[in-house]
């Protein structure tokens, strides 16, 4: 592990000495400069871990506001009651976690609920795109590429955000999304990548591995030895991430403080981010999905199809949270979704494509314990189009007032081009 | 020299009937790059196929450059082989109709059945594998066919198309302008649509006139769903009360004006964001599009717009070309001004015909395409020289794509040493040319498909409109390298599934796969 971020290191020093420094500059300023490097090199990164819910989440079963009337007549098989306070001494299952009088967390986020007691854990209401698109495609890409009435933005905002860091010392691991393809969001011209599986990030022959170290080896001295450039550079970073990888036996890693995480995909990539934040390989931005959160039919109440779904977001993500024990500090996530759904309940027990839904955000400097939003009595008239949740936060104001405190981004106008909106005061300070 | 040999060029290419009647009246400047007749075939390999088979240089080699290209253009190199290999693909040749009658969506399998009763709509307890077994029985009985089984047909033809047919250059620029008019089978809305829209909108047109492929895919509904246009209609018109409408709009009333194709035509399809258009344009030019929209394929829309004749369709406005319908009665007829051009007030189809005329022949567009062009055979980077050397081909000849190649490849700047493996192989590339390369055997496509999306590039889902980016820095990156090298070993050690290698060195042939030069072209 260390034998690699003296890799990394290397590699920035020859980038500096080769492009900065050529020109005549006296040596102890160079020197100067190349500690700075180190220093900033191993300094502990913060991380913005997201989680996008795929498929619509419906915020009002999620976090319900459990006394309006309304929402009682519009989902006569949909609607828990309060259970009160201390749900999570065991009592899952029973009813909604009663956070504040007017909002009550779903039996299935009951680990959420010392988090949100503590003041860690934030939740927006209401929050969703200006665009009232209610197709998931359009919204979630919209809400990836931060561009809610462009469709023809190429890159995606995380991608933007990791190029507006401020500081060039990338790593392989800079930006890393657990899924299978780079998600819109990642999309662009900044250094990321998908690894749906730490494991798989080597060289590998099914069958045969012996033949695959051998090749690994050669690969190695082929892309050393090629000219400079892509594929050289590309080369010398893949190596490099690889063995930092495989020095950490990423296979047998076992989770700190008793953490146990769900065994589910979003559990799965939860556990190996975690893996990521504590080798120290540089990961600022991460990314997974999570999903299931479609329900049209049968939606159940605290058992059934968003239950399930609901229970393995709240274990998975308080999992993660435990898991990094001495580094929560540098570490905040967040959820969204693409919208909200219905506030009336469908013909088929479940809820159809509606506009605002819910996030969470969680870390030590989130402003937490509060729901945010602007959530009106959900009466006829207070719904878009007669029908939905409306939107009443802008996600921009969200995700930028986010990223902006955790990972101190300043340029808003190229995170969120033509957005004008106000960030929301979510965070800390 | 260089000028004697140019002058050769020149009396050698108008006068055609020195080199023989075959011969095209061109000759490819490659002496004056300082190439060998051997490295020029290879080059010309490398841009217009999927790799090189065993031979194929020599091939190129007695047959001539120019001969071979010319014929790659003319693309009608018999495919019986291929045809055959297709023939078990029974889902390709079906119209959009009988795609929407044979491979419904989920969503309306799931509706069908709650409306045949055969899954309880009340019963909240139906557990998700009881729930799965119930679909599963109804579609067999009904004859229904999963919509994945469309696709996967869809993808398999893509692979054996690109590893086999003999018209490579078809194959490669099917691929291209698939790209540049993309749509993607993410967005369930025009999902199924998407092989008819490359067998009958983008395949017969790619070496056409842009114009006709720009209104082709505007009138396709792959592209009307994918962009939203089949919505689109002028205030207060919206829904099916006005008049014949389709399924979709009587299913999903229209909130009015829809931009999203308007802007995107423009955008990315023609004059390119710095085209010099406005917002007001992209408006404009939405009005102009209010209407066009896909003809109802369900018997309940047709039944609607059946109790109007022909005659009377066409008399009120109405066009209706196979899937393309256009809706009078949602037409904004009002005056509308795009790009400084005025469509006068009482309008109707004949708008849209026009603009697509404008845009078409635009020295915006002439430019922004002949680039795209230009980046994908050339380099990331082509020399503006090229560029305006092949949009003046385009303004010139009416958006001849065989002439805007042609103006291309016989260029100096094709054939320059900037240009020679300055392309990074794509992951679709590099695993069909491996295969090209290695003269494999393809029996399952599927596998090789996996691989490729395992590597980035997932083929027919990109979700954005603007298609793959085509440049280097895009295709490699730690994880996508490694999986590359990862693939070479799996080619040649016989582990990728459904293709046969012959035997070789496996260590060896994997290692020059995942080699850093065989990641150029």
């Amino acid at each position: 592990m260390v034998v690699t971020r003296r890799g990394f290191l290397k590699s920035g020093g020859i980038a500096l000495f080769g492009v900065g420094l050529m020109g005549g500059i006296p040596a102890f300023m160079a020197e100067a400069a190349a500690s700075e490097k180190r220093r900033q090199l191993y300094k502990r990164k913060r991380v913005l871990v997201c989680i996008f819910q795929r498929g619509a989440m419906d915020g009002l079963m999620a976090v319900t506001p459990f006394e309006d009337a309304y929402l009682k007549a519009a989902r006569p098989n949909l609607m828990m009651t309060a259970a009160g306070q201390g749900a999570a001494s065991g009592r899952q299952g029973t009813g909604l976690i009663d956070l504040d009088g007017k909002w009550g967390l779903h039996p299935g986020l009951n680990a959420f609920e010392p988090l949100f007691r503590e003041g860690r854990l934030g939740i927006v209401h209401g929050i969703g795109s200006p665009n009232n698109t209610r197709s998931h495609f359009d919204a979630q890409d919209y809400m990836e590429s931060g561009t809610p009435f462009n469709k023809g933005t190429a890159s995606g905002w995380l991608n933007r955000a990791v190029g507006l860091l401020g500081h060039d010392a990338l790593t392989p691991f800079t930006a890393v999304s657990l899924t299978s393809a780079l998600p819109r969001s990642l999309y662009g011209d900044n250094p990321s990548v998908a690894i749906a599986n730490l494991q798989d990030f080597a060289i590998q022959l099914k069958g045969n591995p012996a033949a695959a170290q051998a090749a690994a080896r050669s690969f190695e001295d082929l892309y050393a030895t090629t000219r400079p450039g892509l594929l050289q550079q590309t080369g010398k970073e893949s190596f490099e991430a690889m063995k930092v990888l495989q020095s950490a036996d990423v296979q047998h890693y076992q989770p700190a403080n008793g953490a146990v995480y769900p065994n589910s995909p979003l559990g799965g990539s939860l556990r190996q981010i975690a893996q990521l934040v504590k080798l120290e390989v540089g990961l600022e931005v991460a990314f997974t999905e999570s999903g299931g959160w479609d329900t049209h039919f049968n939606q159940g109440t605290d058992n059934g199809i968003f239950a399930r779904s609901i229970t393995d977001l709240g274990n998975s993500i308080a999992a993660f949270w435990k898991d990094l024990g001495g580094y929560q500090d540098d570490v905040t996530v967040m959820t969204m979704t693409e919208f909200g759904r219905t506030v009336h309940q469908n013909g088929t027990g479940g809820t159809d494509h509606g506009r605002a839904s819910c996030n969470f955000i969680l870390g030590n400097g989130v402003a937490g314990g509060k729901v945010y939003g602007n959530v009106a009595p959900l009466a006829v008239e207070n719904l878009e189009d007669g029908r939905d949740l409306p939107v009443t936060t802008d996600f921009r104001n969200v995700f930028g007032a986010v990223v902006d405190a955790h990972l101190q981004i300043a340029n808003d106008k190229l995170l969120f081009p033509d957005w004008n909106g106000v960030k929301a005061g979510v965070m800390k300070g | 020299m260089r000028a004697v040999a140019t002058l050769a060029a020149i009396l050698l290419a108008t006068v055609p009937s020195l080199i023989g009647p075959k011969r095209p009246p061109y000759r490819f400047p490659w002496r004056q790059a300082g190439l060998t007749e051997r490295q020029a075939a290879d080059h010309l390999l490398s841009r217009f196929t999927y790799g090189a088979t065993p031979g194929q240089t020599d091939a190129v080699l007695r047959q001539g450059l120019e001969n071979w290209f010319a014929q790659q253009l003319a693309a009608d190199l018999p495919d019986d082989s291929l045809d055959a290999m297709l023939r078990p693909y029974d889902a390709l040749q079906l119209t959009n109709e009988q795609v929407v009658g044979l491979y419904p969506r989920m969503g309306q399998v799931a509706k069908m059945a709650i409306r045949d009763g055969v899954i309880n709509k009340d019963s909240v307890k139906t557990d998700r594998a009881e729930y799965r077994g119930l679909i599963r029985d109804y579609m067999a009985r009904k004859g229904y066919k999963p919509e994945q089984e469309l696709f996967r047909q869809f993808i398999c033809q893509k692979i054996l198309r690109a590893v086999y047919s003999n018209n490579q250059l078809g194959e490669v620029m099917t691929d291209f302008w698939f790209n540049h008019f993309n749509v993607s089978i993410t967005k369930n809305d025009c999902a199924e649509f998407i092989p008819a829209y490359e067998r009958d909108v983008i395949r017969p047109n790619v070496f056409g006139k842009f114009g006709d492929l720009l209104l082709e895919t505007a009138k396709s509904p792959a592209m009307l769903y994918y962009l939203d246009n089949f919505m689109s209609s002028a205030a207060g018109t919206g829904g099916s009360a006005a008049g014949p409408g389709t399924d979709s709009v009587s299913r999903r009333r229209s909130g009015g004006l829809n931009e999203n194709y308007a802007r995107e035509v423009m955008e990315l399809h023609t004059l390119g964001v710095d085209g010099g258009y406005t917002q007001q344009d992209v408006t404009e030019a939405a009005r102009v599009l209010t209407g066009w929209t896909v003809y109802p394929m369900n018997e309940d829309g047709q039944r609607f717009i059946n109790r109007f004749s022909p005659d009377q369709l066409a008399k009120r406005g109405f066009v209706h070309e196979g899937d393309f319908l256009f809706n009078a009665n949602r037409h904004d007829k009002g005056e509308k001004d795009v790009l400084g051009h005025v469509f006068v007030a009482g309008g109707g189809y004949e708008e849209g015909v026009e603009l697509f005329g404008m845009l078409a022949h635009h020295p915006s567009t002439a430019k922004f395409v002949c680039r795209k062009i230009a980046v994908r055979f050339v380099s990331d980077d082509p020399p503006q020289s090229l560029v305006d050397r092949m949009a003046k081909t385009f303004m010139d000849k009416d958006g001849d794509i065989r002439q805007v190649l042609v103006t291309m490849v016989t260029s100096p700047e094709f054939w320059a040493p900037a240009a020679i493996k300055e392309k990074t192989k794509s992951p679709f590339e590099l695993a069909i040319g491996a295969v090209r390369g290695l003269r494999a055997t393809v029996e399952q496509p599927y596998p090789l498909y996996v691989w490729i999306t395992r590597m980035g590039e997932k083929k027919y889902y990109y979700p954005a409109p603007t298609g793959f980016p085509d440049k280097g820095a895009y295709w490699i990156n730690t994880g996508s390298l490694l999986n590359r090298m990862n693939f070479g070993l799996a080619l040649a050690g016989g582990k990728v599934g459904g293709v046969k290698v012959g035997s070789l060195n496996a260590q060896e042939v994997g290692l020059a796969i995942g080699s850093p030069a065989n990641q150029l072209r």
